[in-house]
């Protein structure tokens, strides 16, 4: 029944056997142990589980897995792999953390969104991060940080 | 005081960059070797007898390690306020959710697949789901033993209301509808359980009461505390709801049956149907004022949803019935409340705890009352707003209070004057104000108070021990600053060890806006008490007095003479050299001067500090929709010293955000006690686009009694969220709002309903 699975996360290639009905989300957090990306809904509307698959942000939970495979899938453990990237250094200094559920999938989100709009309005990175729940910071803080992001990329 | 060099400064949360990294190890995310999985069968039927269930299927499943049922617990009846839990249904369940049965299985897949094999036969019987609905005459019983449903009454009358009220020169009177939400913290609940050879539990959970939880659960289980371990990892989030909930002690059986560790996590729908939401409350109102605007007299009848056994909600209702009293120059006030049993589920805090309910009430009276009188509603708020130093109805010393203050700051930011006199259709402004405590001793009858401990390691760093919990809101931060500050050390060589019930003080944890107060007095104490010790081994060192000896920038000298100190790292090695390599542990306590309320009168101060908002929200309507825009907030808060001014404002942005999505979007629908939209799909929580940016005010008088003058923010700023927003939409529409939500459709039949002549 288990259909072969192969993948490159954060760079590195795996080679697995999985049940055709397991998530990207249980692969990448039980499978790779790979905790980094959270579980929230399970539904694909709170967006903690955001990866980027071939560099587009999904929900992980919402992916099956043999639907990536042959893929590229960054999580939060790859970014920045040399030092802090920009996104988790201002998540920081802005205050955008705070109980830190959400924060993996939101700097995934605006991971994808930076590589392909390099200048954002602070409207533009809102709607960016639509699809992604926060119920700590009433997000004005984490829309600070990404806008940092985007200044400290230019430089 | 002397100047201040890490308290009062912003600082990212100490741990923020391994949270953004993922190297955070959530409650979820932790994994031990053998571990199991675990899922919970939860009653599908609203109250329904239990006529058979056959579990033989789920356990002869391959993979599966451990079927459990109420018969595999010790059968014990108990509660965290009344003994009407037990760890899985006996017989009958009490609401959709109920906990019926338990597997633990190899994965996850494995035990979702075991539940579904666990046949059981209802009998479903009568069931009630309105508070009200449960109080009259031959409604079903929820408890056989609960005559009327009634799980607690308060009673309160101070002074003499109805002559008040008679002389008074309006009464404005009426009932509002406070509604059930959910707290929406994006880690679902959830525990790791194990248990060792001798039968001792240890259990990783993410809660706020680490201490008193390991009371309730080791009497749960026929245990003694001692036998039982809690430990608090990092966790996604709370704001009241991850108390005692029965999934945690589901999680320990299974431990115990299988003998095994077994992860126990929430599906999301699982936590909306059994986590420990908002206390739905019916409340009316007769508020009292004079012609010159002084109020009169306040009396209120609150009837609560206690849900199918008791979490918090008498407390809670109890709180609704009086704390708002002290926010104005109550002298005459009467209460009654009822909580009420019904089979829904159980009910707990969250942010406000009944203050929240109560607020919203009240300050739409105000916002009435002004109306009548012709006055502005600030007008209103400083005439008869409590002010520093003064004592309220029932004995609250409000030491140094800023009510006043957020007032006249949130009023002048928000150009309040100036917009109200600008009067544009579909435009409106509101406003409302809010108390609260920092503490509150009413609701743990033993002690209140906050205990730290701090140690000194030989290479200069420093562990800081507490019993309160961080559950996202930066309490570790806060910590770890005050004891940098009192220590005279760089932020970065603190460290603040996570909760552990084998090491840790017993704290009572993080509710009641109680965590820094508390909590952080009795890090600083033990941060005092180390400092001592360091003083006396830097004075050994350079042969003059302890008392002399005073820190800065990590440098220990005699004061005045800086060039002859020593580095702390230097001090810390010595000492541990000196001591035969024991580390300089400093162990200190905070007990405050507050009083357990009288049992008649409620007469006593309860909270060594009480913080006081100021909301004011601007408002847009879409005059075809009904839906409501905030286009402008404005949060003025009383909190004493700000530790860390970005934590603040995180919490007051996060408060508001929190408060809005409450007044404008959510609402746990139950149709015939079915949960109609327990996941989030079709329960909305605000998302980026919902939210404005607030203009967040920090007004901070002194406190003497706080860490370094502070006082707490958590719940203050949620409190007036929703009385801000409804007085705002009256402005704009006219349409008084007494029952939350405001939902587009509602609101839009309400405008309709004016137009009609």
């Amino acid at each position: 029944m288990k259909v072969p699975l192969s993948l490159v996360v954060n760079g590195e290639k795996y080679e697995l056997e999985i049940m055709p009905n397991r998530t990207l989300l249980d692969v990448i957090r039980i499978d790779l142990g790979l905790t980094g990306t959270k579980k929230g809904c399970g539904q694909g509307k709170c967006g903690t589980c955001t990866v980027l698959l071939n560099g587009v942000p999904v929900n992980a939970c919402l992916i099956l897995a043999p639907q990536a495979n042959g893929k590229e899938v960054l999580t939060i453990e790859g970014l920045g792999s040399e030092g802090l990237h920009p996104l988790q250094k201002a998540f920081a200094e802005k205050g955008a953390v705070q109980c830190g559920y959400c924060t993996p999938g939101m700097i995934m989100t605006a991971k994808g969104f930076l590589d392909s709009h390099p200048h954002p309005s602070g409207d533009q990175v809102r709607a960016a991060i639509g699809g992604n729940l926060c119920r700590c910071t009433g997000y004005k803080a984490i829309v600070e940080a990404i806008l940092a992001a985007a200044s400290a990329q230019e430089l | 005081m002397p100047d201040l060099r890490v308290v009062g400064k912003s600082y990212p949360q100490i741990d923020a960059l391994e949270k953004a990294t993922g190297r955070t190890e959530f409650v979820s995310d932790l994994v031990l070797p053998n571990m199991l999985y675990g899922r919970v069968l939860r009653s599908p039927h609203a109250h329904a007898r239990i006529a058979h269930m056959d579990v033989s299927r789920a356990k002869a499943l391959t993979g599966v390690r451990a079927v459990v049922g109420y018969g595999d617990t010790p059968g014990i009846k108990f509660g965290p306020r009344s003994e009407d839990w037990t760890i899985m249904a006996r017989d009958k369940a009490l609401f959709e959710g109920d906990e019926l049965a338990a597997v633990a299985a190899v994965d996850e897949d494995t035990a979702e697949e075991a539940l579904e094999l666990i046949q059981v036969e209802y009998e479903v019987l009568p069931a009630v789901f309105d508070p009200m609905e449960a109080m009259q005459p031959g409604a079903p019983l929820v408890h056989e033993d609960k005559p009327g449903n009634i799980a607690a009454e308060f009673k309160l009358d101070v002074g003499d209301v109805d002559e008040a009220l008679r002389n008074s020169y309006f009464v404005y009177e009426d009932s509002f509808y406070t509604n059930q939400v959910y707290q929406a913290y994006l880690e679902p609940m959830g525990a790791v359980a194990q248990a060792d050879l001798s039968g001792r539990l240890t259990m990783w959970v993410g809660t706020q009461i680490p201490n008193m939880m390991r009371m309730t659960y080791a009497r749960a289980l026929g245990i003694s505390p001692e036998n039982m371990r809690i430990v608090v990892p990092d966790y996604g989030g709370a704001f009241g709801a991850k108390m005692e909930n029965n999934v945690h002690l589901v999680a320990a059986v299974l431990a115990q049956k299988s003998k095994r560790p077994v992860k126990l996590i929430n599906t999301r729908q699982d936590d909306f149907l059994a986590g420990n939401p908002r206390v739905p409350m019916y409340i009316d109102i007769k508020l009292g004022v004079a012609r010159d605007g002084i109020l009169t007299g306040k009396d209120v009848r609150v009837v609560g949803g206690n849900g199918a056994r008791t979490v918090y909600a008498q407390a809670i209702v109890a709180t609704a019935c009086y704390r708002a009293d002290s926010l104005y120059r109550f002298k005459h006030v009467r209460a009654e409340g009822y909580t009420v049993y019904t089979n829904t589920v159980p009910t707990g805090c969250f942010r406000g705890f009944g203050n929240s309910q109560m607020t919203f009430v009240l300050e739409t009276a105000m916002d009435v009352v002004a109306e009548h009188l012709g006055m502005d509603p600030l007008e209103l708020r400083l005439r008869n707003g409590i002010g520093p130093g003064e004592v309220s109805v029932h004995g609250w010393k409000i030491g140094a209070g800023g009510l006043a203050e957020c007032l006249t700051r949130a009023t002048e930011s928000a150009q309040w004057k100036e917009k109200r006199e600008r009067k544009q259709p579909l435009k409106g402004i509101g406003l409302a104000c809010c108390n609260h405590v920092s503490g509150n001793r009413a609701f743990v009858r033993e002690f209140d108070g906050g205990a730290g401990l701090v140690r000194v390691g030989r290479d200069g760093r420093v562990t800081v021990y507490h019993g309160e919990s961080d559950m996202g809101q930066g309490q570790k931060t806060a910590f770890a600053q005050i004891v940098a500050e009192r220590l005279g050390i760089p932020l970065e060589l603190i460290i603040v060890a996570p909760v552990d019930t084998d090491i840790s003080p017993f704290g009572l944890g993080s509710f009641a806006t109680r965590g820094t107060m508390m909590g952080g007095n009795g890090v600083l104490a033990a941060a005092e008490k180390a400092f001592h010790q360091l003083a006396e081994v830097v004075a050994d060192m350079l042969e003059a007095a302890p008392e002399d000896i005073v820190s800065e920038n990590g440098l220990f000298f005699v004061k005045g003479a800086p060039d002859r100190g020593f580095p702390f790292i230097e001090v810390a090695e010595a000492a541990a050299f000196k001591r035969g390599g024991a580390p300089i542990v400093g162990v200190g306590y905070y007990s405050p001067p507050t009083e357990l309320p009288d049992p008649v009168t409620k007469f006593g101060n309860i909270s060594p500090a009480y913080p006081f908002g100021c909301h004011i929200a601007e408002v847009e309507v879409n005059p075809d929709t009904g839906q409501v825009t905030v286009v402008n907030f404005t949060a003025a808060h009383d909190v004493g010293r700000a530790i860390n001014p970005m934590a603040v404002e995180g919490q007051i942005q996060g408060g508001v955000a929190q408060g809005l999505g409450w007044v404008l979007m959510e609402k746990m629908v139950v149709e015939n006690g079915r949960a109609a939209n327990p996941n989030f799909l079709d329960y909305e929580i605000p998302g980026p686009l919902d939210v404005p940016d607030v203009v967040s005010i920090l007004v901070e008088p002194i406190e003497s009694e706080g860490p370094y003058g502070a006082k707490g923010i958590g719940e203050p700023a949620l409190n007036p969220v929703m009385a801000a927003i409804t007085n705002a939409i009256y402005d704009a529409t006219g349409v008084r709002i007494k029952r939350l939500p405001a939902t587009p459709e509602t609101l839009l039949a309400k405008m309709q309903e004016l137009k009609r002549p």
